[in-house]
């Protein structure tokens, strides 16, 4: 359902001629409410991993009372394996932008922010040049479109740090702190940035946003299933012949139909990630499922931010896993011990693992740290850290060496 | 508001965290990174609880109870967690055999032991991590061994929330993350107020004083030295502690007994130059306020204040009183009254201090100040020598301390709370100002554990204003309302440590709110029971001007009793 618009950077102005921002000028004549309700009617869950309801979220944010509040957009992708965002930011950056300043509208804040992963060089020099261009054509500033509405909007670069894509985390960042997450409750919404109410979403989401309220009816709501409105946008790599994003309409097909869109595996296939590294893998005898959110729930994974990575029987399992492993020790940020000192020994065991191969002895400690880590990891970083190598672990070392 | 614990259902004040509610159901939880009184941090998750409803463990410190919430603090799953986090806290501890609890600093009060074996953990899983982190030896009061950290960050909340100093931060990320000063210049090269809050706070042997023991045992076996030691005001209500005195029991006959038994050759007291700190400081205060000179006046005996407001308000450096710090004056008075009375040279006689406070450690090195005083050691450095020397000190009979600097007033006994040398200051200043009997001793409003205290006294006509403020987060805070010119005072004391010097950094650890109040009602306890009460009457004080000081503010005695401070932003 999305429109694609492939233009180089230096076409911002030219191209932003041909865009006509339907869905903002339909909002900006609708009350706040009537567009939450609208969004929260459209079933759209936050694109971002955690996958809350988006309606939902601004819900609680109108009502709060505050003279400021702050609208994020969450454009620190950095989930292995995922690069949806990356694609909307160099390509529709007017819809991004559309949708955030929709979002802000909807819940009444002045004020924004776009925080992009550092190494998006090209996204950023494209939004920056939005940006500028959008204050000129009056789209954001004072009295946007004409309207009484005012809001400001500001482009942060990351520095670095995957935990930043982390709403808290990224709030911290932006406020010339430690990439740390902060404890929750109270959440953003309540108390975020600066200490105001503070909507942090995704760029699909926003983007998505916008495609919404383009359209009179809710054409968004009756895509999907009843559970998992809608389309998504699948980042697809590892091993298929045509690497890509693809938006997939939720319950149009299975897993394995998507790999075969993604032009099939150039050898045996032997496991997905369907959502990034912090969701758990199917085996090649799981992926008959269709892709929703329930579905895969039910299958022990998740959707999570839409980066499916298709791994075939070549490769090393145990290489794999160190390599995983290593992100996740490069990138916990360090507040928490069960993250923190967790996932260091959990690479020490897949080291000892690899010199010596597979131990009995491994799996209590092994155990012990994954129930640690998933049960009492201070953020969403923490807990869906172990994800990955206790699926593998599980579902090839437990059963197939033991 | 009711909610149940362990199966048993309770009424409990709303807005109040689980982990409080569960206190109150007299059940402990396990806590690391905790510190009572302040935001939580969320980061050991060893309060982690189970409750009801929740996917993952919650932790107890930092959500709030709600209606019909069930909670459970111990379950199976529960207590399997924590092992799991405790055995991962260890093993990063650098559990090695150079670094053996046996031989660390603080083997008898490390927070890590007593919480391990709470928590039952009996053995390690998981291999030692090794860090190899060098030490940090470059200030004169306190050392910091990266090695021993666990990263709960507790220093660095202390630093910035407590005393707003902020010379801590995180660095790097993920399992390399450590706790360090700015640009790794470590503590002494840094805007350290060497106030040892944040050792009292480190749960492990990361963070200590540097040891004068050594030094001080050379001094006591050397038959060339004479040693002569001095023992603060705060230290006598809490040098019990490590031997199993309940806080705030009144230990100076014991301790003076102990003293000699180490061996000094004289053992003396800092109540006496508290009492000649405050004549001169009086003095200081009268000629100030009768001749229109800077106020208010701000007391400076807490070394860590002195060189908080030298790095962060040198614009305010005019208003600290010249008058040295009991410990020094001490330091000045033995080496060129007292040696000369003896009739040996100064490089003979040996000073020590015994003092609740790291910062004092800096202080006798300070350029202005060097050569006085020799060693200082901590409340808890004092303990250690003790049990070294296997002396019963529970069980010892009371000495005197020996003449003529041992005898002093109650106004110098009361230097070690919060508020007292504004106390003692009024009482002299009173009756020298107004030739008046002062009728009332207690200036009850100066006490306790406020941050900022403040009280009013006439004295002949005239309001005088003072304030009392602990902890340099609060007197901060005070000084931007001086900037704003929102108070007004003549008269300010400022005492880095919470509670005044009871708490100071160099006191046994715990010290808690519960021990602080203890401690404090000793030292009004002593203060009581003392026949003399006002500085300016203590017979010793006056002799000392008599034979050799003249009278308070004369040259000599402001060639030895007085100092002066330096700009350090």
């Amino acid at each position: 359902m999305l429109e694609e618009k492939i233009f180089l950077k230096s076409d911002v102005e030219k191209t932003m001629d041909n865009y006509e921002f339907l869905g903002l000028k339909k909002s900006l004549e609708m009350k706040s409410e009537d567009i939450v309700k609208k969004i929260t009617d459209s079933g759209l869950r936050g694109r971002g991993g955690a996958g809350f309801p988006t309606g939902k979220k601004w819900e609680f944010a109108l009502a709060q009372k505050n003279d400021v509040k702050f609208l994020i957009c969450n454009a620190d992708e950095g989930e292995p394996g995922t690069f949806k965002d990356r694609f909307l930011l160099e390509n529709m950056p007017f819809k991004v932008l559309e949708g955030i300043i929709i979002a802000a509208y909807a819940v009444k804040a002045n004020f924004g922010y776009i925080y992009i992963r550092g190494e998006y060089s090209k996204a950023i020099d494209i939004f920056e040049k939005t940006i500028k261009e959008a204050y000129h054509r009056g789209l954001l500033g004072k009295n946007i479109l004409g309207s009484n509405f005012n809001f400001e909007l500001r482009l942060i670069k990351g520095a670095g740090a995957y935990v930043c894509g982390d709403e808290t985390s990224l709030i911290n960042s932006i406020e010339g702190k430690r990439g740390f997450s902060r404890i929750k409750p109270p959440y953003p919404v309540q108390r975020g940035l600066y200490d105001k109410p503070t909507v942090v979403n995704n760029v699909e989401t926003l983007t998505t946003v916008a495609e919404i309220m383009k359209y009179e009816d809710n054409i968004f709501a009756k895509l999907g299933t009843e559970k998992s409105r809608g389309t998504k946008l699948v980042s697809i790599s590892g091993d298929v012949k045509l690497p890509g994003i693809y938006e997939i309409e939720f319950g149009s097909g299975t897993l394995k139909d998507i790999i075969e869109l993604a032009g099939g595996t150039k050898d045996e296939l032997n496991f997905v990630v369907p959502g990034g590294l912090a969701t758990s893998i199917l085996k090649y005898d799981e992926i008959n499922i269709p892709y929703t959110y329930e579905d895969l729930e039910n299958a022990g994974s998740s959707v999570g931010s839409g980066g499916m990575i298709v791994v075939s029987q070549k490769h090393d399992l145990i290489d794999i896993l160190l390599n995983v492993s290593d992100f996740f020790v490069k990138e916990t940020c360090g507040t928490c011990f069960p993250c923190r000192e967790g996932n260091r020994n959990i690479k020490e065991i897949l080291l000892e693992l690899k010199k010596k191969g597979y131990k009995e002895e491994y799996k209590k400690i092994i155990g012990e740290l994954r129930e640690a880590i998933l049960l009492a990891a201070r953020c969403g970083f923490g807990q869906s850290s172990v994800n990955f190598i206790y699926s593998v672990l599980d579902k090839f070392f437990y059963e197939e060496v033991r | 508001m009711k909610i149940t614990i362990n199966n048993r259902e309770y009424n409990m004040p709303e807005n109040i965290s689980i982990l409080e509610a569960v206190k109150k159901a007299n059940i402990k939880i396990p806590t690391l990174c905790y510190i009572e009184g302040k935001e939580p941090y969320g980061g050991c998750r060893l309060c982690v609880v189970e409750v009801e409803g929740s996917k993952t463990l919650v932790p107890s410190c930092a959500v709030k109870i709600s209606e019909g919430m069930k909670i459970k603090t111990h379950s199976e799953k529960v207590r399997k967690v924590r092992k799991t986090i405790m055995q991962l806290i260890v093993a990063s501890h650098g559990i090695s055999c150079e670094l053996n609890c046996l031989t660390c600093p603080k083997a008898t009060s490390c927070e890590l032991k007593t919480i391990a074996e709470e928590i039952g953990v009996t053995k390690i899983n998981i291999p030692p991590v090794e860090k190899n982190l060098p030490t940090d030896f470059s200030s004169y009061s306190i050392v910091r061994e990266p090695t021993k950290c666990i990263v709960c960050g507790r220093c660095i909340r202390t630093c910035s929330e407590v005393q707003s100093v902020n010379i801590f931060t995180f660095a790097n990320r993920g399992p390399n993350t450590i706790v360090t000063t700015f640009m790794d210049e470590g503590m002494g090269n840094v805007d350290c107020t060497n106030c040892g809050q944040c050792v009292m706070n480190c749960p492990t042997g990361a963070l200590h004083e540097v040891y004068h023991i050594d030094g001080v045992w050379k001094a006591i076996n050397d038959p060339e030295k004479i040693t002569v030691v001095q023992t603060a005001p705060a230290v006598r209500v809490a040098i019990g502690e490590p031997f199993g005195l309940e806080p705030g029991t009144i230990s100076t006959g014991k301790m003076v007994a102990a003293l000699r038994l180490l061996g000094f050759d004289k053992v003396f007291d800092t109540n006496f130059t508290a009492d000649l700190t405050i004549v001169e400081e009086g003095t200081e205060f009268i000629h100030r306020f009768k001749e229109g000179g800077k106020l208010p006046l701000f007391t400076s005996c807490s070394p860590g204040w002195i060189k908080f407001i030298e790095h962060n308000y040198p614009e305010f450096l005019p208003h600290l009183s010249s008058a040295k710090s009991p410990q020094q004056m001490f330091g000045a008075v033995a080496k060129h009254y007292y040696a000369k009375k003896l009739g040996v040279p100064k490089e003979k006689l040996v000073v020590v201090s015994i003092m609740p406070c790291t910062a004092k450690k800096y202080e006798m090195h300070r350029p202005e100040l060097a050569g006085d005083v020799d060693f200082v050691l901590t409340t808890r450095e004092l303990a250690k020598m003790i049990k070294e020397s296997g002396i019963d000190f529970k069980n010892l009979p009371e000495e005197e301390y020996d003449d003529p600097f041992g005898i002093s007033t109650g106004a110098g006994a009361i230097f070690g709370a919060s508020g007292g040398v504004m106390e003692a200051a009024l009482r002299t200043a009173y009756e020298i100002l107004t030739g008046k009997e002062l009728e009332k001793l207690d200036f009850t409003s100066v006490r306790g554990l406020a941050g900022v205290k403040e009280a009013e006294v006439e004295i002949n006509g005239k309001i005088i204003k003072v304030a009392v403020v602990n902890t340099l987060g609060k007197a901060r805070q005070l000084l931007e309302k001086m900037k704003n010119g929102e108070v007004e005072y003549h008269f300010v004391e400022f005492m880095a440590c919470p509670g005044g010097c009871i708490g100071g950094g160099g006191q046994p650890i715990p010290t808690t709110e519960e021990v602080l109040l203890k401690r404090m009602e000793a030292i009004y306890e002593i203060d009581y029971d003392s026949k003399l009460r006002k500085s300016h009457e203590n017979p010793a004080v006056k002799k000392l001007y008599e034979d050799f000081l003249e009278e308070p503010n004369s040259e000599i005695a402001h060639h030895l009793l007085h100092t002066h401070y330096v700009a350090r932003n």
